[in-house]
């Protein structure tokens, strides 16, 4: 499940999926813009078919936050 | 129904534009009051995918006013030749968005009126500053009212507000050259104001048109593009079963088609009153059809429910010839290229054929459903022109006296006998702002008979008619059979006294072959005789379309020079003989 998740953020962010782990966010991805940080909710949103409240939706700032979300959304990831 | 890739589709794909020499480039600016990334990139996308090479400029977060209104601005130096202004009514109207009744109706009159100068003003600073073209949105109508149902109640409410700024801005726009106003409510209309306002997103990001439906937006605005570059598609090519009517003539035989007012038929009558609609505005249509011609023929002649009937079609092709043979004909018969032309086909073999055999045609993917034909139609973009003029309105009509012509023309015995029964006039007119969007119009989409193919806007042409040093003029071509309208086109730059440089000749490819264009040549060269010139240097930049014009100089006495092509005008031109000149 991690995977499925790397491999999206590797595609919305256009980078590797190696480059994309647990810490990765817009201080280690440089093409992690604000503007890319709303595209990526929004595909998460569509690929777990879940929907984000606003606080949470502010409070991503790494990989592991979605994860932390997504757990509480009732999605297991590992 | 089209349905658009996901943004982070074209995010990802605009990284891998290759690097290649496109066949047309645009420079697109867009300025915003608020969020709008992705628009740039999925523009360049889909620019990409139809061999455009799109660069783009996205102005600073709210900063449209500063952009318009520095003349050194980032936006300026770009040197766009469309830009976007796409606006958020809350932005314009501020708190009285939300509390728009806190002041009296008067007030309210007052501030749209306000609002409507301030939009006029920056508009026109913008023409005033730039020679791009200026498409600005219009305005949402939110569902919502603080006043709810009571809200029809209220004079001059809030709805009516923004719908009486959005009737304001069409007023003040609909003669402005260079300024198109696009209609985003209907936008939001069609895909659903709760879709497209994603409420977490704006509050998140300022994001006032859903990461979701930036690519929609991204295709309605590309009808601006192909329409600026000239790229319009000119003809809808039809099948007949199951396309234009339900089941098979052939075998099910004049009565035992469906086409009429009850379902399904009425399916095949609603696409062919669409079609219509698009004829009457200029789209030529056309038939490819594997049928026994008798059989559709008395279909398209005499069934009581048929809406399209033979004057209709500029060319049919209802035969057992192989399909893209016919569609390689009609585009002969109509002297307009592949590329102009949409085909509508039920069988998908039949579409995959063309597909593969004539990639330049778009082949649309029509549903198997009939009833899903008209939204299929309505949702191409690419019939898109800036201006319709009255050349596009009476088109259809044009080319169905054109056929009558090739029957004369077959039945003459030469092409001396042809073109004196033909009775050709040829009316040199003013160019004035009646006849400039056609002057314009030519210039963006005549490829065949085009001596340098130089493209044009309304407001090149505008700036020529103040310059001494410049003539430009336009010709209407009437014959027995009708009118043809404006059909030719000449602009010529006054280099020297004694020296004249033909820039611009044209001529529509409806009267090509008529020797029309010596006509005009005769007319340029006569008032350039008058003038004291002695030279006309012309010049033939080919193009993979404009073969068809490549003997027109030397053909009319014109002498290699280099580059260029030389008129002596001491030596005397031969007028054509069957064609009879007249200035306006």
């Amino acid at each position: 499940m991690s995977q499925r998740l790397y491999s999206l953020i590797a595609k919305v962010m256009n980078v590797p999926v190696s480059q994309v782990n647990d810490a990765s966010g817009p201080g280690s991805i440089d093409s992690w813009t604000s503007f890319k940080g709303y595209v990526l909710l929004y595909e998460l949103e569509e690929e777990f078919k879940t929907k984000f409240t606003i606080d949470e939706a502010l409070d991503v700032k790494t990989v592991a936050d979605i994860k932390r979300h997504l757990q509480n959304h009732g999605i297991a990831l590992n | 129904m089209n349905i658009e890739p996901k943004l982070s589709h074209f995010l990802t794909k605009v990284q891998n534009i290759e690097k290649r020499k496109f066949e047309k480039k645009i420079k697109i600016a867009i300025l915003s009051s608020f969020t709008i990334n992705g628009l740039a990139e999925t523009l360049q996308v889909k620019c990409a995918e139809k061999n455009i090479d799109c660069k783009t400029y996205v102005g600073g977060y709210n900063q449209y006013n500063q952009e318009i209104l520095d003349k050194k601005s980032g936006l300026y130096q770009f040197f766009p030749d469309v830009t976007f202004l796409i606006l958020d009514i809350r932005n314009i109207l501020g708190d009285l968005f939300y509390f728009p009744y806190s002041i009296s109706t008067s007030k309210r009159r007052d501030l749209i009126n306000e609002k409507t100068n301030e939009i006029v003003t920056l508009a026109k600073t913008f023409v005033n500053n730039s020679k791009s073209k200026l498409v600005i949105t219009n305005f949402v109508q939110p569902a919502y009212s603080s006043y709810g149902i009571a809200e029809s109640k209220i004079e001059y409410g809030f709805h009516e507000m923004i719908n009486n700024l959005n009737t304001n801005l069409i007023q003040k726009f609909c003669n402005t050259d260079s300024v198109y106003l696009y209609d985003f409510n209907s936008f939001v209309s069609l895909h659903g104001e709760k879709n497209v306002v994603n409420f977490q997103q704006f509050l998140v990001g300022d994001i006032k048109i859903s990461l979701d439906y930036i690519p929609y937006l991204a295709n309605d605005l590309m009808a601006y593009i192909i329409a600026t570059l000239g790229l319009s598609k000119k003809c809808v090519v039809l099948d007949l079963d199951n396309t234009l009517w339900g089941g098979i003539v052939g075998e099910d035989g004049f009565d035992g088609i469906k086409l009429g007012p009850q379902p399904p038929g009425n399916a095949y009558m609603e696409f062919q009153r669409n079609l219509l609609a698009l004829f009457q505005r200029g789209i030529l249509l056309a038939i490819n059809s594997k049928n026994n011609p008798e059989d559709a023929l008395k279909v398209i002649r005499e069934h009581p429910y048929m809406i399209l009937r033979e004057e209709n079609f500029a060319s049919m092709k209802i035969n057992w010839n192989d399909k893209v043979l016919n569609m390689k004909e009609i585009a002969t018969e109509l002297n307009i290229g592949l590329d102009s032309m949409v085909f509508f086909d039920d069988d998908p073999l039949n579409r995959e054929y063309i597909e593969i055999n004539l990639p330049q045609v778009n082949t649309v993917n029509l549903s198997s459903d009939p009833s899903l034909y008209s939204q299929i139609l309505q949702e191409i973009n690419e019939f898109s022109i800036l201006k319709i003029t009255n050349e596009d309105t009476t088109r259809g009509q044009m080319y169905h006296q054109q056929l009558q012509r090739k029957e004369l023309e077959q039945t003459s015995p030469n092409l001396g006998d042809f073109l004196a029964q033909l009775g050709i006039h040829v009316l040199i007119k003013k160019t004035n702002n009646f006849t400039i969007p056609r002057i314009s119009q030519l210039t963006l989409k005549t490829n065949q008979f085009n001596l340098t193919t130089r493209r044009y806007q309304e407001e090149d042409i505008r700036k020529f008619l103040q310059d001494d040093k410049m003539l430009v003029g336009c010709a209407q071509v009437e014959d027995k059979f009708g009118d043809n309208g404006i059909t030719g086109v000449f602009i010529v730059k006054k280099e020297k006294p004694t020296e004249w440089l033909l820039d611009t000749f044209l001529l529509s490819c409806r009267v090509m072959g008529r020797e029309v264009e010596k006509g005009i040549l005769n007319f340029i060269l006569d008032t350039a005789k008058k003038n004291g010139v002695q030279k006309i240097k012309a010049q033939f930049i080919p193009t993979q379309k404009n073969k068809p014009s490549e003997s027109f100089l030397p053909n009319c006495g014109f002498k290699k020079n280099g580059e260029y092509w030389i008129y002596d005008l001491d030596i005397p031109f031969e007028s054509p003989k069957y064609v009879q000149v007249n200035v306006e």
